[in-house]
């Protein structure tokens, strides 16, 4: 397969300029989704594809619109860590060890700058990372058999279930909950209704886009209202963002090692930015940090959490294009507005629909350059976006919410449905249940049926096909290392602290 | 550890036990009129009961400390928020998107601390720029009211 032959017709779709206006849409709003402290990208892609849908717009618009939402997020999530102390998103808290630090000695638009750069470098290099890997991966994966298929979900819950929360059995319980969710609505095998009470409206099955705004936003907001005078921000001045050639030099290998580290963990299934930011830093101060400068204003300890998560955000996209398998919630979400637009991602999207994963793509070389445009001059407008009263900020974004739903069906119940999944998302938030498996549940269940199904449909009954491959094999083997893992980790911790 | 801080995780696991159970009885009565593959509609969710009612039991017998659950006032603008949203969800045919959602804006301003005139106004700033962004940018009909003529 030539990769720069679909490359060069992907930019063909990318530099349409519809394409281009919502490549810059979705920079521009992921920036500011990233920027205001509440609401990360998971709701911002969320709150969106309704409006995406009710466009009309096609597929690979569409993805190229919110999946800009999701990595313009990454670049936006800085600049309330620097400025206020106050992560904008998950991915960017450990950017305030030294971003804030360095924003108190005066040097916040050096911060911003060097960020922004590393930002753009590790967004940058992912792509080339997605493009360069994700067409072998696909290809290999055409091979995949419904056993395998299923051995591939089980273990992306297992390592969603073994890194998303404190405690893996909390996340197996919200991935089962999701799934259950998806087995409502017509049996696509039989034609029986599941799980429907004679209800007609849920024989579609529980509509995806209720659940994942009930569950991510609506419950948001109910969080946000305990914590009502959390960063409201006084007005910050920020002058124009530079940084010098010794600084931006200086950082060049942290840079491009986080990267590195960023992309490989996003490739994994259940790792997503945060963990990659983390890893990142810490190996960074391990590696460089020889005066213990780090966590007092080091600017790679600035620039190695950024370009990790920008990276992050990019790698996951290589599961969920080839393999059909999302490794996060926020690549669950995009994967089910693939879904709402009737494209199944999976090995075979590269032959059959070169278009959305080309342009997708080609659009996201495009965005980054954009994000850099935006995020360094333009930078002293998002800050002020920051001073925006929460008594707005958060009513805004339930009222988005309910329009967007209400768009799509005109329908008071999906509504209240969505205000009960909210509920339910607090409480589960509230307890330590992570909300990631929820979709995922609820994006893979028929999937993952289907091809259960499907496997002993093939051996008449057999549950041993389930693992008769040497592929399967490996795959059920690490699905149950990754559960281990958790817990050999804390055994090991312990036996470390024991030895200290 | 007092004894009862871990409630939290008991009642959860008890509620998830009963969920199971009720989603395992509910799918083992499911019957496919023919067979088109051995496992049928019933498998995956028992399958998925099961899992269910193991982890749910794990969670009754090695529960987790309770969160901080939020004191009582924050509890009440919850409920507000909460009643507020099955409101608007009715309002929003009869009463329009304009008016609707103002009013929605000012009670939830003023459940996050703002007064009733700053929250009024804003609400209706939102309300109308949303409304002109829907229909006239993006050409997503809102509704306009059932009780108003037209």
């Amino acid at each position: 397969m030539d990769v720069f032959a679909q490359l060069a017709h992907g930019f063909e779709v990318a530099l349409a300029p519809l394409n281009l206006f919502l490549a810059f849409a979705g920079a521009f709003l992921g920036t500011l989704i990233g920027a205001l402290p509440g609401i990360g990208p998971v709701n911002g892609v969320a709150i969106l594809i309704p409006i995406a849908y009710a466009l009309k717009l096609p597929p690979e618009s569409a993805l190229i619109l919110l999946a800009g939402v999701y990595y313009g997020a990454e670049y936006g999530g800085r600049i309330s860590s620097i400025l206020l102390n106050v992560p904008g998103d998950a991915g960017a808290v450990i950017t305030t060890l030294d971003g804030y630090p360095m924003a108190q000695k005066g040097k916040a638009g050096e911060a911003l700058a060097l960020s922004a750069l590393s930002s753009f470098i590790g967004g940058t290099l992912a792509v080339i990372g997605l493009t360069l890997f994700a067409p072998y991966l696909a290809e290999w994966a055409i091979r995949f058999g419904p056993a395998e298929y299923f051995a591939l979900m089980v273990f992306a819950f297992t390592t969603l279930a073994s890194l998303a929360g404190k405690n893996p059995v909390k996340a197996l319980i919200a991935s089962v909950f999701g799934l259950m969710l998806a087995t409502v609505g017509i049996d696509p095998g039989s034609g029986v209704p599941r799980f429907t009470f004679g209800e007609l409206k849920l024989y579609d099955g529980v509509d995806f886009l209720v659940v994942a705004i009930g569950l991510f936003a609506i419950s948001e907001v109910l969080t946000l209202m305990e914590h009502t005078f959390l960063g409201t921000a006084t007005r910050v001045k920020v002058e124009t963002a530079l940084v010098s050639m010794k600084t931006f030099l200086g950082s060049l290998w942290t840079i491009l090692r986080s990267s590195l580290i960023g992309f490989f963990i996003g490739v994994l299934p259940g790792a997503g930015a945060s963990i990659a930011s983390a890893v990142a830093y810490t190996t960074e101060k391990r590696l460089v940090d020889r005066d213990g400068t780090f966590g007092a204003g080091d600017p790679r300890g600035v620039a190695a959490p950024e370009a990790a998560n920008n990276a992050a955000s990019g790698g996951a996209m290589v599961p969920m294009l080839t393999l059909g398998v999302p490794g996060s919630g926020t690549t669950a979400v995009l994967l089910g507005a693939l879904m709402m637009f009737n494209v199944t991602p999976g090995p075979l999207i590269f032959e059959q629909r070169p278009e959305i994963v080309w342009g997708l793509i080609a659009s996201m070389y495009i965005g980054n350059v954009m994000l850099l445009v935006l995020n360094l001059p333009l930078v002293g407008w998002f800050a002020r976006i920051l001073t925006v009263p929460r008594w707005f900020l958060v009513p805004a974004i339930a009222a988005l919410s309910f329009i967007g739903v209400y768009a799509v069906n005109n329908s008071a119940f999906d509504l209240l449905f969505m205000t009960g999944i909210g509920v339910v998302g607090y409480l589960m938030r509230k307890a330590g249940f992570p909300l990631a498996p929820v979709i995922l549940g609820l994006v893979l269940g028929r999937l993952m049926e289907i091809n259960l199904r499907r496997a002993l449909a093939i051996s008449g009954g057999d549950f041993s096909i389930l693992y008769a491959s040497p592929l399967s094999k490996v795959l059920w083997a690490l699905a149950l290392l990754s559960l281990l893992f958790p817990w050999v980790a804390s055994l090991l911790g312990r036996r470390i602290a024991k030895d200290e | 550890m007092e004894p009862g801080s871990r409630r939290s995780d008991r009642i959860a696991g008890v509620l998830l036990l009963l969920l199971s159970v009720g989603y395992g009885l509910e799918a083992g009565r499911l019957q496919a009129d023919f067979l088109a593959d051995p496992l049928g509609p019933r498998a995956f969710p028992l399958l998925l009961a099961v899992s269910l009612g193991v982890f749910s039991l794990y969670l009754i017998l090695r529960p987790d400390p309770d969160p901080a659950w939020p004191p009582a006032h924050v509890l009440g603008g919850q409920l507000g928020m909460l009643l507020s949203f099955v409101v608007y969800s009715y309002a929003l045919a009869p009463l329009g998107f304009l008016l609707a959602t103002t009013l929605e804006m000012a009670w939830l301003s003023r459940l996050f601390g703002a007064g009733w005139r700053t929250g009024l106004l804003g609400g209706l700033g939102l309300a109308a720029a949303l409304y002109v962004i829907f229909v006239f940018g993006l050409g997503i009909p809102l509704p306009l009211g059932r009780w108003w003529p037209a």
